[in-house]
């Protein structure tokens, strides 16, 4: 009897611990996505796109460097951004892969970015890029490098942007990401000067599924519609603005568990 | 002993590269500044502009745990009190109803593909941060709410006058504010903001129904 009665408390306290938000209708839905992830089926063209022979020198992505080596996929999304000797730069994933796009296989840079989010009309071979990518660190831990001069000075330009008031609304990214269980309207803001909040974002959020929009949005499409909903211009793509900010975010997420890509509303 | 110890790390490499070293902030701000004006390729410069920060911005962008100083503080309240402007009609609280729609209205200037979005007026983007009627779920919570303002505060014109200059500048009485400064940027219209104060404060406005 004792025994039943442990038995009964322990799912009750299951099932109060497994659903933090019982109140919350939307979670239900977040839970059943976050179960069966349609992000998987980005990881999958994306690797297909990545050994395949593409692009007017029909090259594969298999020589493509990500800071680990050439071809070597596992862990990369994991050190990223960091700083390349060839470009002289330093370069997030989206950053990369179009240097190897351009370079191995020779895309022209226009038209990578043409397609670099994916609408009505067009797939984004970007998004399942990151995704398949992304993919090959889960498991691993955020081990961002802050080592050379340039990341250095990427990582203090990004913290000097996150908290940065500009345009109409006089907002920066801190305004809405710097305290605890904050929404817009009915959108959790996650709260950036919380280290463990921050790896979750880092580490799990993106490339994420986005239920709204039935593709898988990267880190740069963040930026983007951020700046968007800041009413300020076009986010240019892979801008140093949007490395600087990358790289503040990553390497702060530093030890965040990678479990990619994510699901997001 | 530490320094000795970064001494030998660095060696190596200071014939190479040089110790690396974070930049100081006036090196950060030129570099991060040069970011923003190359971060929107293409775009026009009346949109560009709106990166550019004014005086109060800058004042109000303090990093991590960086306190506003008293002086600055003063500063920011001097210039929002210097700047603020009242309707033409001098009547500060308007029509509830308008206010009702536009404090639900989330839309407004937006920009993509280099082209503003385009609607015959901003919304006040209320409901976004704060709980107004309080039957309405759909409502966020980085401000506090404002549910029952009226009721709570009455309609004097007292009150009708500091909710107006609030929402005009904010940081008329709370420098640095979240909250962005609605009619002193313009995104808002003196008219339009007359319209949100009776929202808040008029008795038969949903705002102060229980």
């Amino acid at each position: 009897m004792l025994k039943l009665r442990g038995g009964i408390a322990a799912i009750a306290f299951i099932c109060l611990s497994g659903s933090g938000h019982a109140a919350d209708p939307l979670a239900v839905g977040r839970q059943m996505l976050a179960e069966d992830n349609p992000g998987d089926l980005w990881v999958l063209r994306g690797e297909k796109l990545f050994y395949e022979k593409r692009g007017p020198k029909q090259a594969s992505l298999e020589k493509c460097d990500l800071g680990l080596g050439p071809g070597k996929v596992e862990g990369a999304f994991a050190q990223l951004p960091r700083y390349f000797a060839d470009t002289d730069k330093v370069q997030d994933l989206e950053s990369r892969l179009l240097t190897c796009m351009i370079g191995l296989q020779g895309f022209k840079r226009e038209d990578v970015i043409k397609t670099r989010f994916s609408d009505l009309d067009r797939d984004s071979d970007m998004e399942a890029l990151v995704s398949f990518i992304g993919s090959r660190s889960n498991g691993l831990k955020m081990n961002v490098p802050l080592s050379h001069q340039k990341e250095k000075e990427m990582f203090k330009a990004g913290e000097y942007l996150f908290h940065r008031r500009n345009g109409p609304l006089d907002f920066s990214c801190a305004t809405c990401h710097s305290e605890d269980g904050k929404r817009i309207r009915l959108q959790d803001l996650p709260n950036m000067s919380d280290p463990r909040q921050m790896q979750a974002v880092v580490a799990t959020a993106w490339p994420a599924y986005r239920g709204t929009q039935s593709t898988v949005r990267t880190m740069q499409h963040r930026l983007y519609d951020c700046n968007w909903q800041m009413r300020l211009p076009d986010l240019g793509y892979v801008s140093d603005m949007s490395i600087a900010l990358t790289s503040y975010l990553n390497y702060s997420g530093n030890g965040g568990v990678i479990q990619l890509p994510g699901v997001r509303r | 002993m530490k320094t000795i110890k970064i001494a030998v790390l660095c060696a190596p490499f200071v014939i190479a590269l040089g110790c690396a070293s974070f930049p100081d902030q006036p090196t950060t701000q030129k570099i991060a500044e040069q970011m923003v004006s190359e971060a929107y390729p293409g775009m026009p410069a009346e949109l560009t502009r709106r990166s550019v920060q004014d005086k109060d911005q800058k004042i109000c962008s303090k990093i991590g745990d960086a306190k506003l100083s008293e002086q600055e503080a003063a500063e920011v309240v001097r210039s929002a009190r210097a700047t603020i402007k009242y309707p033409a009609s001098g009547k500060l609280a308007g029509d509830w109803k308008v206010g009702a729609k536009l404090a639900y209205d989330g839309g407004g200037s937006r920009i993509r593909g280099g082209k503003v979005e385009k609607l015959k007026e901003n919304g006040a983007n209320c409901s976004n941060c704060h709980v107004l009627d309080p039957r309405e779920v759909n409502a966020g919570n980085v401000g506090p709410s404002l549910a029952g303002y009226g009721a709570q505060r009455g309609n004097s014109e007292a009150v009708v006058k500091y909710t107006y200059e609030k929402i005009y500048n904010p940081w008329v009485y709370f420098p640095c504010s979240n909250m962005p400064r609605m009619g002193h940027n313009g995104y808002l219209t003196p008219e339009q903001i007359t319209a949100v104060v009776a929202y808040l404060v008029d008795p038969e406005s949903p705002v102060n129904k229980k």
